[in-house]
Order: structure tokens, then sequence, then C-alpha cells
């Protein structure tokens, strides 16, 4: 298992990474956290012409927050999230679900941006992207584009990024307010692929009521998706656990992944709502100001 | 047709070193083949069994998900950076022999490692919180409990002023 | 018969958990293993595994391979026909094998062309370069399928898929069941798990002088059946010799793995240079000689009304894969201990072994008894529950007695030694089952589900060879020898020695329970004895480890060839010291007249005496100090000729209690281990800590066969789980802390009383959780009928049990 010969890139300015993209298109592949991409290649199962290694690109590896958004750079390692009291402040739930991202060694390398570029439809944070309504930010030759999480997945492990573009930042608004979220995961191990997961932001009214939902989902589909008809059943109800699960059974039609040698769609289509009904719990009660 | 060629400068347990190396040659492969540091070792090369992590500037990394080239201008540590002397063995190692926390050995440079690295960057973990922070090594022999155990014992002895200078 | 712990000799360094000798090469990244052999000169293979599962292998095209940068030679099976004779085979001969797939592939990744190259990378170029032309044929997926009228045939010559099919029956089955107040049926399946070691197969091979052949080697080689590899490479036994390599880990995997030295020396003879070929994950994955039992049994249990098992009925069909090379010697394991610790008297096994597209079988730490544990185990418990029996009840009343040992079972092994009653209650007290039935109580009335596993099972030690052929009326090759050898050196200045001659490092610690041996009988300290290897040249007979068998075997050798050192040592103090031989004794390393401790030679002195003062010696007694044993089997019996009776094949008969607690969220299907006592009884424990390694380890496995492993084909035989995302190995979250027991009740046929411990927890963990989860659940009437037990079928059966 020895990766095939390329033509390999290490760029240190923006400029020079999106030269190479712009000239080599889908023959160049851009190497960032490397723990998808290079086990691939390791076995052979792709075999890109040119790496563009983003590692020494100055400018993406940043984090920061300012006017009510949190803003990573493409290039921030997953632990960050795990580690970062900014992160945590900001986006608890992005804090919480970091630690389900493979294991902390894949962290340390592993990139924000690649796995959302990567967009494995088990994946977390394409799910947690979904979640907080982040903006991707994408930049080419030609521009910038800030494209909403929602547009961003088209197909199974595939994404509106043109050929040309390179993903350089994430935009995530910091939820206002006071807003509890929760994330749920079922996988085969601790660190797998979810069978399924979700993740919640939910806000309460005076009156207890369920004000506004946001719930997404990984593992269930051809793409991370928003469960947005269970948001609107959410919202106006008295969210206690029955009502929240009793309402997820809507997430069922949602699930299309088929029976694989881990699950059943069947299951799937269960846990799916199970997951998103003590996800949104779990967020009912973080913002009744429990923990 | 032959990959091309960089020259890298980093520095590997402590010492700085330069070579020639072919792009797509993996990190692992370069200690290993390289270097001869045979404590890296090979388990699956598709980063999940972890038995090739290695300290790059001090956080563990699957050796076999990068390149050598990338690794240019950083700081690798490996188990041999610990100790290659069998009668003057680090704490960790110690611990590690002590509990029993090894049978075939193949996981265990790995495993050594990320105590280092749990014990110098974490703190005082749970039993539960160490295994958590092990479960990205695989370990085919001992059941983990006897390296959660190696773990709990190191840090004691690394706490303790007598040995925590080594 | 069985000594009394508290009647347990007073042993020095027997029973101490001392750090392991072999640890420190491996602190310090020093293992040795295969992968750190580098030879002046050598080439590098990489193998281009089959895309179909069943196909004719057409032309194949080597021509741009051979043109990549750093390519040297490729080869075919077409090479391997004409230039080497097939494999080495216990199986049937009219299933062949070779290492590269001849005319055919019979299952997905069996290894076509192999490409031999500069570096691995160049290599791996080359196999992309290769192009085959495959004729799909239809493929065989299901085993029942496979032996049933109209499926295609794997194996041509052999003509059909049923590799073995027969009967045997001990006792009057059919009365049995007549007689019996309830009966218990079922359909179980064990699924395909392996052994998976983290450090592949793996061999480099070297021309050496004069047409001979060196293969480094992580196999674990009986090395007196080493000259059947020489065979396959048409080379005379005196030309081929395997330098062993310690291995990272085994657990079955490396048992006589020989194709891949096979290959490698191939590889070797036809390029004239050192060849290594180092499976990578895919190729161990795909293609090892050692995927675990895959069974599917119809099983009936009869009973008494107060629940005395009197029956037991298997017909068990065994999917075999496309070579059956071990024969069908994972069921003699299942019949070793095929009533477990019953007093079962009625038996009857059918088995079938059916050939698929699929990789072959091997072993798996237990060989196939521990499928059978969990098979018997799984109809104890079914049982149980219609008969309204505790699962300690019911097993408490069929247990062998203590007094009743030695125990021969139906199929007409032999039970040692045993205390099946005071393990049970170590572990129900280890665990305060009282406390955990309390605590399940409270929680079901919360709705939670917590289920406790209580299973006893058998843990055979020390297979003797009869279980290879007694399968068969006429046998070809009735071999009764099974031996392990040592040769004990003390060198000219009294340092220890002490050299094996098998393949014995797996991850087991036998250099630490050699030395520790050699301490226990010359009173020296064990970190100044050296342990090595003998290569296949120079070493006198070895069965390696396997079967639990090492430490027993090895204990038999080490005290054969100490008996025979201490002879000579006390012939040459007696002669110096001018006392007769049977005055002495060795205490602390030196020997000296009983009763006068200033009469005394040290070994550094006589060790000097015998290498360099000849005249000193007395008359008739050679220079130097190396002593060597082969202990054979101490006890196997050849089977009766109508096989009513296999005779003793696997008599030194260890047995565990395991008690699961596990809680099962309902609404996922997944769990969470509460508590996990772990009770083992290995005789005489050299190094509890070790053994206890063996446990937990095997556990870790056993809970990894139970509810995460299996090597998956789907019904066009493609295979879907080749990497590690897909074969789930349990991490340090999936396995729990484990509280450890040892009872002790020594074996009377083995030196010191030991048995053999290392296939440990895995012989008892399946059937644990098997058994906790169905407590667990049983509101809603789950049943655990295959393995592994994966969270979608838990809450399948959750689903169905609402329902009804």
């Amino acid at each position: 298992m020895k990766p095939p010969p390329f033509a390999y890139f290490d760029p240190t300015t923006l400029e020079e990474a999106l030269g190479l993209k712009a000239q080599h298109g889908l023959d160049a592949s851009v190497l960032a956290g490397g723990q998808s991409l290079v086990p691939l290649l390791n076995m052979r199962l792709a075999s890109p012409e040119v790496l563009v290694d983003t590692n020494r690109v100055d400018g993406l590896g940043g984090l920061r927050r300012s006017n009510g958004t949190l803003e990573l750079g493409s290039m921030v390692r997953q632990y960050v999230l795990e580690d970062d009291e900014v992160v945590a402040q900001a986006v608890p739930l992005l804090a919480a679900a970091a630690r389900h991202v493979g294991h902390r060694e894949n962290r340390h390398r592993g990139t924000v941006g690649g796995s959302l570029a990567h967009a494995d439809p088990a994946a977390e944070l394409p799910c947690l992207a979904l979640v907080l309504s982040a903006e991707l930010v994408a930049r080419s030759n030609r521009g910038e584009r800030v494209i909403p999480a929602s547009d961003f997945f088209d197909g199974f492990m595939s994404t509106v990024l043109q050929p040309d573009e390179i993903l350089t930042a994430v935009r995530i608004p910091v939820p206002a307010g006071n807003v509890g979220w929760g994330f749920e995961e079922v996988a085969r191990r601790f660190g797998d692929f979810a069978l399924a997961a979700a993740a919640a932001l939910v806000t309460l009214g005076d009156d207890g009521s369920v004000a506004s939902a946001s719930v997404a989902l990984a593992g269930v589909s051809d793409t991370p998706v928003r469960a947005t008809e269970y948001e609107q059943a959410l919202v106006g109800t008295d969210p206690t656990p029955d009502n929240v699960a009793s309402a997820a059974r809507i997430i069922e039609r949602l699930v299309t992944t088929s029976d694989d040698i881990h699950a059943t769609q069947v299951y799937r289509r269960k846990v799916a709502a199970v997951t998103a009904s003590r996800a949104v719990t779990a967020a009912v009660n973080r913002a009744r100001g429990g923990e | 047709m032959a990959g091309d060629m960089r020259s890298i400068t980093l520095t590997i347990n402590g010492r700085q070193l330069s070579r020639d190396v072919e792009t797509r040659l993996t990190l692992a492969d370069f200690l290993r083949d390289h270097l001869d540091l045979t404590g890296v070792h090979l388990g699956c090369e598709h980063g999940v069994c972890g038995c090739c992590t290695v300290l790059l500037d001090g956080r563990s990394v699957r050796s076999c998900l990068m390149f050598a080239v990338q690794a240019d201008g950083h700081e690798i540590e490996t188990v041999e950076g610990l100790s290659t002397d069998i009668d003057k063995l680090h704490p960790i190692q110690e611990a590690f022999s002590e509990e029993h926390a090894l049978q075939c050995g193949f996981c265990t440079p790995a495993m050594i490692l990320r105590t280092k690295e749990l014990i110098t960057n974490d703190g005082e973990l749970s039993r539960e919180e160490i295994r958590e922070q092990l479960s990205g090594i695989l370990c085919r022999c001992t059941g983990y409990q006897n390296i959660v155990n190696a773990v709990v014992s190191a840090r004691e002895k690394m706490h303790d002023p007598q040995v925590a200078g080594r | 018969m069985a000594t009394s712990i508290e009647e347990k000799p007073d042993f020095k360094w027997i029973g101490k958990s001392i750090r392991r000798v072999e640890d420190p090469r491996y602190l310090v990244g020093r293992g040795g293993y295969i992968g750190d052999i580098k030879l002046p000169g050598m080439l590098y293979t990489a193998v281009l595994r089959s895309p179909f599962a069943h196909a004719r292998i057409g032309s194949i095209d080597t021509g741009e391979a051979l043109e990549v940068p750093g390519v040297v030679a490729v080869f075919t099976g077409q090479d391997c026909k004409e230039k080497m004779n097939p494999c080495a085979n216990f199986g049937p001969p009219t299933i062949t094998q070779y290492p590269l797939a001849v005319d055919k592939v019979r299952y997905c990744g069996e290894a076509v062309v192999a490409v031999v190259a500069e570096s691995r990378y160049a290599a791996e170029d080359g196999v992309e370069a290769v192009e085959v032309d495959f004729e799909p044929l239809d493929p065989v997926v299901d085993p029942i399928a496979a032996i049933g009228p109209g499926a295609p045939v794997l194996h041509e010559e052999h003509g059909n898929n049923l590799a073995y099919e027969r009967i045997f029956e001990f006792g009057e089955v059919d009365d049995a069941f007549r007689e019996a107040d309830v009966v218990v049926e079922d359909k179980l399946h064990w699924g395909r798990s392996s052994g998976m070691p983290l450090d592949t197969c793996g061999a480099v091979a070297r021309p050496a002088l004069n047409g001979s052949l060196e293969v480094y080697c992580n196999s674990l080689n009986f090395n007196f059946f080493i000259w059947l590899v020489a065979a396959a490479l048409k080379l005379p036994s005196n030309k081929f010799t395997v330098i062993p390599v310690p291995a990272g880990g085994s657990f079955g995997s490396k048992f006589f793995a020989h194709k891949v030295p096979t290959l490698a020396g191939f590889l070797a003879l036809q390029t004239g240079r050192p060849v290594a070929y180092i499976e990578d994950r895919l190729d161990h994955i795909t293609n090892s000689d050692h995927h675990g039992s895959d069974r599917y049994y119809d099983v009936r249990m009869g009973l008494k009304s107060d629940g005395t098992i009197t029956a037991l009925d298997v017909d068990v069909v065994d999917d075999y894969g496309a070579y059956l090379q071990f024969g069908v010697g994972t069921h003699g394991n299942s019949l070793s201990q095929a009533v477990g610790p019953y007093r079962l008297k009625n038996l009857r096994y059918r088995l079938r072994a059916a050939l698929t597209n699929k990789c072959q079988q091997g072993a798996y730490r237990g060989f196939g008894s521990e499928v059978q544990n969990w098979v018997l185990e799984r109809m104890v418990d079914k049982a149980a529950r219609q008969l309204g029996m505790g699962p300690e009840e019911i097993r408490r009343h069929n247990f062998i007695q203590p007094d009743e040992f030695p125990y021969k079972i139906p199929t007409g092994n032999i039970y040692d030694s045993g205390n099946y009653p005071a393990v049970l209650q170590r572990a129900i007290e280890m665990l305060d089952l009282d406390k955990w039935r309390t605590e399940q109580e409270r929680a079901r009335k919360e709705g939670r589900h917590i289920g406790i596993g209580v299973v006893t099972t058998q843990e055979r030690s020390v297979f003797s060879s009869t279980e290879f052929w007694f399968w068969f009326d006429k046998p070809a090759f009735p071999l009764t020898s099974s031996p392990e050898s040592v040769t004990l050196t003390i060198d000219p200045t009294g340092e220890f020695q002490v050299q094996m001659h098998s393949q014995a490092m797996w991850g087991n610690s036998p250099e630490t329970v050699a030395a520790m041996l050699v301490a226990e009988e010359f009173g020296v300290d064990p970190y100044k004895v050296n342990v090595s290897y003998a290569d296949s040249a120079h070493s006198l007979p070895g069965t390696g480890p396997g079967g639990s068998r090492f430490t027993v075997m090895i204990a038999g050798a080490v005290r054969g060839a100490s008996k025979r050192l201490r002879a000579k040592l006390f012939k040459i103090a007696a002669h110096e010291l001018e006392a007769s031989e049977d005055d002495l004794e060795i205490v602390e390393g030196v020997v000296r007249v009983k009763g006068v401790p200033d009469k005394s030679r040290s070994l550094a002195e006589l060790a000097s005496t015998a290498y360099f003062f000849a005249l000193n010696l007395p008359e008739g007694v050679e220079s130097g100090l190396e002593e060597s044993c082969t202990y054979d089997h101490p006890y196997t019996t050849l089977p009766s000729d109508d096989r009513k009776d296999l005779g003793v094949f696997y008599p030194f008969m260890g047995h565990a209690c395991h008690i699961a607690v596990i809680e099962i969220d309902a609404e996922t299907g997944t769990h969470k281990f509460l508590d996990y006592v772990a009770v083992h009884d290995a005789g005489t424990v050299v190094n509890p800590k070790t053994l206890a390694g063996h446990v937990t380890g095997g556990a870790a496995q056993g809970i990894g066969s139970a509810m995460y492993e299996e090597l998956v084909y789907d019904e066009d035989g493609q295979f879907k789980c080749s990497t590690f995302m897909d074969y789930l190995i349990p991490t340090a979250m999936e396995v729990p802390e484990f509280k450890l027991g040892h009872v002790e009740t020594p074996s009377p046929y083995t030196e010191f009383g030991i048995k053999g411990g290392g296939e440990g927890g895995r012989m008892v963990a399946p059937a644990a959780i098997s058994a906790a989860i169905d407590d667990a659940l049983s509101d809603y009437g789950v049943r655990i009928t295959q393995l592994p037990i994966k969270p979608s079928e838990i809450l399948r059966q959750i689903e169905t049990g609402t329902q009804s």
C-alpha cells in the first residue's frame, strides 16, 4: 500500500496554490490534513497527477471571532476545535462534537476545510456546518465565492467546489442569545463514521415552547441533511422528551443510505430519529440553563 | 515514472539531519527505511491502526498519512527518542514493562509516545478518559487494561521529582 | 487427584508475576520484526489480487509492467505450475493450491501475479501495469447451496464442493432424545473473523550457498514439517532453512502460514536475489492463510425435567472457503471438549465442510473449540430459560465434579483435572452477583435493560497430532508426534543459554517462561538467562506454539534438559568435591554437599572445569555443558478403528467462568459494559501477569468476534471489508475493565502441573456476551443466534418482540 507517483507542490501563498489549481484543474488534488486523501492514495483508489499541499500556505490556519461570526481558516486542525477557548465560548456544539471526528491523532492533522471538501456524508463536520448555517468561502483566480453550507454538498462525496477552487475558510454565525445545543452519534466503534448522528440547536420562547430549531443529520443519506420538516414541527411545541421523540418520526423518511455491512436502512431510519430527538432534548435542556 | 526528489531538513529525536527523498515517500517509510527507526511500525498504512504514530512538533500523528517532504522543517520524535538503552529505559518504557502492557510489542512504541503526549499535555485524566485518548491506536494483544495501568503508573513516575527530569 | 492450592509446592519463581525478559527490545523499537529485515540487494514484492470471486484466468500481459522503472521481474501462476509443486496441504489431495492462482481464481483477493522490484513502491507501480483477462464464472457464496445440487464446482478435480462429511456418534443419542423430558433446538451461525495481527505475515528469502535457500519468516512453523515447504519449492529438505523471526501477533494467523514463505522462496529462486514478500493489510485481510471459523449449526439438546443434560445433536456446515489446507482440524478441537464441563453422555456430531468462493480458513485463537463453547453455552442457556432455572443453577447441576477426574468424555478425550464449582463460585463472589441482580431489577423498573451473562466453558490445551487424521478411516499419514525441544547450555563462564527449536515468539512469553523455569531448576536469576531460537537447519523437533501448548511443552523440555544438565554438573562436582552425586544439591546457582554448605562449587567453577580442564573431568564425561531434551506430548492415545473412541488428544483441560454485565440501549441497540469478571483455571500458573494478559487480550478478541469483527462477502462473492475502516477491531473504548481471578487445579500429567491458557478469554467471552444480551432484553424475547451481534440486529429483534 504505497502511493502512486504524483507531481508534488507545496506553495506558500494562496495565489500560487490557486495558480496550480487553475493550471491542473481536476488533475490536481488538494492535500490538506491528508487523513482521507492519503489512505486513498496508499490504496491507489485515487491517482491524481498533481498534489497541491496547502499545509505551508500562509493565512489559512487562522481562527477569529468577530461581529457574531466565528471564522475558521480551512487549514485549522480539527483538534483546535476541541481545545480552543474561543471555539468553546462561541460555538460549544462544535467543541463538543469534535471528539467524534476520527481519533485524536487524526485530528492533529485533519483540517476543518479538508473534511468539508471531502464531504463524507457520515462525517461530523459537514453535518455541523449544516446545522450551524455556516458559510464556506471558496477562492479561485476568478475570485471569491461564499457558499451557504446548505448549497455546498451536492451528492455522494461531492461538493459544488469547481476544479480551480480551494476552500479557504468557514464562517459560522455565533448563535446569539440563549441557544441550546445537542449532539448525538451512534457508530459501531468510538471514532468510526456515524451510522447516524444528529446535531441540534434550539431556542425557547418565554413560555418554554420551541422558538427556533435547527437539526442536521449525518450518515443517513448521500449528503448530510437538514431536517427542516422536523424543525418546523418542533417550533411552537412544548418540547417534552415525548413530544420531541414523537415528532422525530418524520425524520425516518430522510434516510436513504442503503443497507451496508454495518447497518440496515431500517436501522438507520429508527436511529436517525432517536439521535435527532436526543440531540434536540439535550439542546432544550441546555436552553433551559441545564447542562 | 520515478517520482520527484526533494531535499529535506528536519529534527529527529533532537538531531537535525538532511536527506533527499522521493516526494511520494511516506514519513513512516522514511523513518523506517532511511533512518532505521524500526520502532515506527506499519500495521495498516491507511491511518486506522495507529502503529506508525510519531510525535510531530510534540503532537501524535499517523506517519503513514504524511509524506516525508511534509515534515521538512519540523521536529519528529519516535520511541527511540525516549531511550534506546535497555539498561536505562525511560520511565514510561519502565511502566509498560512493569504493568505487562505489551505482548507482541507491535503497538507499543505508538502507545508509549501517546502516553508521553498525554502525560505532558493532559494532566489527570480518568481511566475512562485515558481509554478515549488511546482509542486511536489498536492493540491486538493486551485487551488494553494493562496499557491503561501503564499510563497511570507512568504518570505517577513522571510526577515524581526524582524521575521527572529524565 | 489434583493437589489443592494449600498443598502447592514451594516454588521460588513459578507463580511470580515477574517482568517479561522479552520486553526491553520492544520498548526501544528493536523488535526485529520481518519488516525490519533488510538484506543487501533485496527486492520487494507486490501482488495483484483477484477482483473476482470465481473466474478463469485468460491471458496475462506483463510487458508494460516490466517497463516500469524499478521492476525486475513478473511471475504468474503458470510460472508456479511449471517450476514448483503445489503448496503444503493437510487437506484432500484433490484440492491443490499454489501461491499464485493457476488457471482459475477462486476468491476475491486471491494472488494472481507477483511483481518483484527494487522497492515496494515500484512493485506496486508494476502491479498497476499488469493486464489480466478474467472470464468470470458463477460464484458460490452460500455454503449450504455450495454443497447442494447444481452448484458451480470450485475444484474440478475434487468433483464437488463437499470437502468432507462424516457423522460421529458417541453413546445412545436417539434413545437419549426419546427419553428426554425437554428438547431445545436452534439454528446458530458463528460468523467469520480472524486473528488479524497488527504485524502481517512476511518472509524474506535469500538464495544461499550451494543451491540452498534461507528464508526469514514470521510463520510459527512446525520445523519438523518444514520439508513440506521445501518440497513445494522442489528443494531437498536439507537445502532449505527457515530462520525464525518474531511475529507481531498471530492468534492463529501465523500458524504454519506457509503460502507467504513459499512465494518469497519461489521468487528468490527465480530471480537469484533476496526477495521480501510482506503482506500489506489488504493482502492480509483478503488473502491470508487463516480466516477463522464460519459455521452454520442445527443443534438439539435433550434434558431431563430436573435440568440434567442427556443428549446433544450437532449438525454443522462449516464454510471453509476455497481451499482446505489444514483439513478439518478445527472440528477436532470442538470434539476435544464437545460436552463442555458437563456430564453429558450422548453426542452426535455431523460435520460437512463446504468449499465456497472465499478465502481459506485456518486457525484463530481457539481453533474452532471456542465456537463449540459458544454453541453449547447458547443451548444450555436456552434450556435453562425453558426450565425456569438460573444460569448458574443449571450449570452446577450438570458439572463434572472435582472427584471425578480424570474424566473421559464421550468422544474419548480425557479431562485431566478441574474444579468447576469452585471457578463458578469465585466468579459469582467477585462480581457480587446478587448485587447486580438487585440492580438489574431496579433498573428494569426505570425502563433500563441490564443483562447478566454467566457462562462456564472449557479451555483445552496442548493438542496432539492424532486430531489431524482421526477423521479418516484410512489416513494417509497417521502422525503421532507433536514434540517440543530445548537446548540448555551453561557457557564457559557459567552463564545460561536456552535455545528453543521453533518460532515461538508472537506476543506470548516463551522466553520469560523458559527463563523462569531455568531459574527454578538452577536457582539463578531469570534475567541473566539468554534465550534464542534455532533455525530449521539446526533445530531439534519443534511444533511451535498453538492450541495453548507452548508453556506446557517448553516446561517439559526445560525440565528434561535440566535433569540431564544437572546430572552432568553433579558428576563433575562430585568428582571435584569427592562426594557422592546423591548428596549434592543446587542452591542459588551453587552446587553443594547437602548439609555442608562450605563444600561447594559455583556454576562458573564447574563450567570452567567442563570446558577447559578435561583432565579434571571424571572418566567418560565429555567436555562442555550442554544438554537437549525433546519432549513429546505426555498423554496421547490412538483412536479406535471404528472411531467410536477418538482417543486422548487434548487432555490438559482448563476451565473458565465469565460473567458479563451489559446494559442495552433499547432505542439504538447499542450496549455498554457495566462489569465483567473472568476466572480461569489453567493449572499451575507460571506467571500470573502474563496469563492474565491472555485472558484480557483473548476476551478483547472475543468481544471483537461477538460484536464487531466480520469478514463479509456479498452474494456475488465480493469482499466487503478489506480495510480497517470496515473490519472493526475493538479499541480501548470497546473493551471493558476486567476483574480477574484464577483457580489452580494442577494437571497430574504435565511438569509442574501446568495447563495451557494462551487462548484465554476468547474461549469464553462470546458466550458470556450473548447470554448477557439475551438477559437484558428477555422482555422482548431477544435471543442471539448469530455472531457478530450488530446493533441493527438487536433493534430488529426488539421491534419484533414489541410487536408480538
